[in-house]
């Protein structure tokens, strides 16, 4: 009964949450009037009044933002492009599979390679390994993914011409590679950074020094007695990355041409066409108000004080 | 009058945190580095002018797209509608016949001009060979000038976001963790509101709504990166409102106001500023990233994000790699500065630090 309260609880306050999130994407949208920028600044102003009415604009704002809300609501509608007149679902929907293979590859590496790092310091603190692994992940951390991306380009693409410089997946594997690493490299440097504190948090523990002291092997103290207590702040970094990754992939689609919605957006942002920058922004602010529910819940399953608190 | 007991020793010789912050910090080497670096960067952006004799601005359309340590060769003539800035004209080679110049330009074309219109009295002051240290861009500029300035532009992005973002979260957190009730329940729906989304998605949401420029780029980034301030702020004040100093501060009838700007705030400043240090490297990073994707400082403004989407397009051809690289090279050096900073002070600042 608690727990159902809890979870109660959760989804009520997301909901809260996700209304200010709709209020806050409805304000997206360029200075100027938007029909202006559409018809170009020698359209008369008969036909920029009908393209108001088109969109919308003629209501007053109040009157607007509740339609805005009541079409996601309802619908789920989106609106339209301005630029090409098509319902923003569907571009979303058209450019999804593409984003959610690149992030989630990412990621996958990113878990692996973090955590690994993130171990490998923690074997001897302060040694050359520990510097090293760590010295690599707070670059990793002050690099700009889109940067890293044009340093691959440069390195990986055009001076050695080991993988192609942009094109999507559908033409081979080989055009995953650098996309894939880049967008993996800041979470992946987190990743490590987290795994490396709250490793030396729980090393530190009697019951640590207990196991080693009753005879077992490094390799079996580390895995099974240390890692698995120390997961718990790598998994909430893990979880709070997932959207931020999806913001990620805004550059780096960019920079290696891959048609996700990233690239979807930039487009829309060069273009002013801002029921496109709304629905993807919205779209990822959804993605990681959910993932939180998702998360709490989890954790009140796993750590039953949370929800007693 | 008796006199004052002396104060017990403690205190006579206790450090104030600032002081032992400094001497911790001075011990850690990454962050003295880093320090250093920041203090460099800042002295050359400062004086800009002096370092460069070049322009930010100025187009030498025959020298477009030069490597690094490209010497040229130039002709200053006069400028009759700025009589102290004067036209360049790039040349191969020339000749001086008496009263008039002969030269030829880069394409080969061959010129005749009286000497009289060119820039000052001697050959010194009408003919150059400058050096281009990184090269040029695009549009013939100089590569290493756009650099330095690039680095006000940064280094201001990084004062003025992070002070707008400190503004709005201390307030914000100072509200909910002095108040509480619905008070912290109003400011953490919006905390979490804003939280929703990506910090970057929201500094290009903003930067839409307000439009391109230098201070829509500033107020936007500084709008969207307060939340990690008002979280830290109001987890600080939720302990030290428990503090029996400030149960005194009650007790003595000060104001609200009294209490959090005098008695709370300070106690609360260590990870405030550790955080504004990283808060500092993110606004820059967002610039860069901004200008990368056409929204953000516009040209001709100089700006490392502006600076790396001009190379971009010649990356891929394989032309002049130095135009993408350097800025990269500048903006991560700044940035890992900062981190490197940072991370220093917040082990610094942590009182369970053992080192001492």
């Amino acid at each position: 009964m608690k727990f159902l309260l809890y979870v109660l609880g959760r989804i009520h306050y997301a909901l809260w949450v996700l209304a200010g999130v709709v209020v806050v994407t409805f304000f997206i949208r360029p200075p100027g009037d938007p029909a202006r920028v559409l018809l170009g600044q020698h359209a008369d102003s008969v036909s920029v009044a009908a393209m108001r009415e088109q969109l919308g604009l003629d209501r007053p704002l109040y009157e607007q933002l509740f339609l805005y809300g009541k079409n996601i609501v309802t619908d789920g509608d989106l609106g339209r492009s301005i630029v090409t007149r098509r319902p923003v679902t569907e571009i979303i929907s058209e450019r999804l599979p593409a984003t959610v293979l690149l992030a989630s590859a990412s990621m996958a590496i990113a878990i692996l390679g973090g955590i690994a790092l993130g171990l490998v310091a923690t074997i001897r603190p302060n040694s050359w390994i520990d510097t090293a692994s760590m010295s690599t992940s707070l670059l990793g951390i002050s690099l700009p993914s889109f940067v890293v991306g044009l340093l691959f380009i440069l390195v990986f693409g055009v001076t050695l011409e080991w993988f192609p410089n942009s094109g999507y997946i559908d033409r081979g594997w080989q055009y995953l590679t650098l996309p894939l690493i880049t967008l993996a490299i800041r979470p992946m440097s987190i990743i490590a950074r987290v795994t490396r504190s709250s490793m030396l948090d729980v090393l530190g523990q009697d019951y640590v020094r207990t196991a080693r002291a009753k005879g077992l092997s490094m390799p079996t103290v580390y895995v099974r007695h240390a890692l698995r207590n120390a997961l718990n702040p790598v998994v909430t970094t893990i979880s709070a990355w997932f959207a931020g990754l999806l913001a990620g992939t805004y550059f780096i689609e960019f920079v290696f041409n891959w048609p996700g919605i990233g690239y979807a957006s930039f487009t829309a942002i060069t273009q002013l066409d801002y029921p496109v920058i709304q629905g993807t922004v919205l779209l990822t602010a959804v993605i990681f108000v959910v993932t939180n529910v998702v998360a709490d819940i989890i954790y009140s399953i796993l750590d039953p004080r949370i929800r007693l608190r | 009058m008796t006199k004052a007991p002396s104060q017990p020793t403690s205190l006579q010789h206790g450090e104030s945190l600032g002081a032992l912050t400094w001497r911790r910090l001075r011990k850690n080497r990454g962050a003295t580095i880093g320090l250093a670096v920041l203090v460099l960067m800042i002295l050359l952006a400062l004086s800009a002018p002096l370092i460069t004799p070049f322009d930010p601005a100025t187009q030498i359309l025959e020298y477009t797209v030069k490597p690094a340590g490209f010497r040229g060769n130039v002709l200053l003539k006069k400028n009759p509608s700025i009589p102290d800035r004067p036209t360049i004209v790039a040349v191969s080679n020339f000749r001086q016949i008496g009263d008039s110049i002969h030269y030829t330009d880069p394409a080969g074309e061959a010129y005749v001009i009286p000497v009289s219109s060119l820039f000052g009295t001697s050959a010194n002051d009408w003919h150059k060979e400058p050096l281009f240290v990184l090269g040029t861009d695009a549009f013939g500029r100089d590569m290493f000038t756009r650099l330095i300035y690039g680095m006000r532009v940064s280094l201001s992005v990084g004062l003025i976001a992070e002070s707008i973002a400190l503004v709005i979260g201390i307030i914000l957190g100072s509200l909910a963790g002095y108040f509480r009730g619905w008070v912290d329940d109003g400011v953490m729906w919006l905390v979490n509101v804003v939280a929703a989304f990506p910090t970057i998605l929201l500094i290009i949401a903003f930067s839409v709504i307000l439009g391109k420029g230098y201070w829509q780029t500033f107020v936007a980034i500084g709008v969207s990166s307060w939340v990690d301030i008002a979280r830290i702020v109001r987890g600080q004040f939720f302990s030290i409102r428990e503090q029996e100093y400030i149960e005194a501060t009650r007790a003595l009838g000060y104001g609200n106001v009294r209490t959090i700007l005098r008695h709370m705030l300070p106690n609360a400043m260590g990870p405030i500023v550790v955080i504004s240090t990283a808060g500092f490297a993110t606004a820059i990073i967002a610039e860069a990233s901004l200008s990368f994707i056409g929204l953000g400082v516009q040209p001709p403004t100089a700006s490392w994000g502006q600076m790396i989407k001009d190379g971009y397009g010649y990356l891929a051809v394989g032309t002049n790699w130095g135009m993408t690289v350097f800025p990269c090279l500048v903006m991560a050096i700044a940035v890992f500065a900062l981190n490197l900073f940072g991370d220093g002070l917040r082990d610094a600042l942590d009182p369970r630090t053992t080192q001492r």
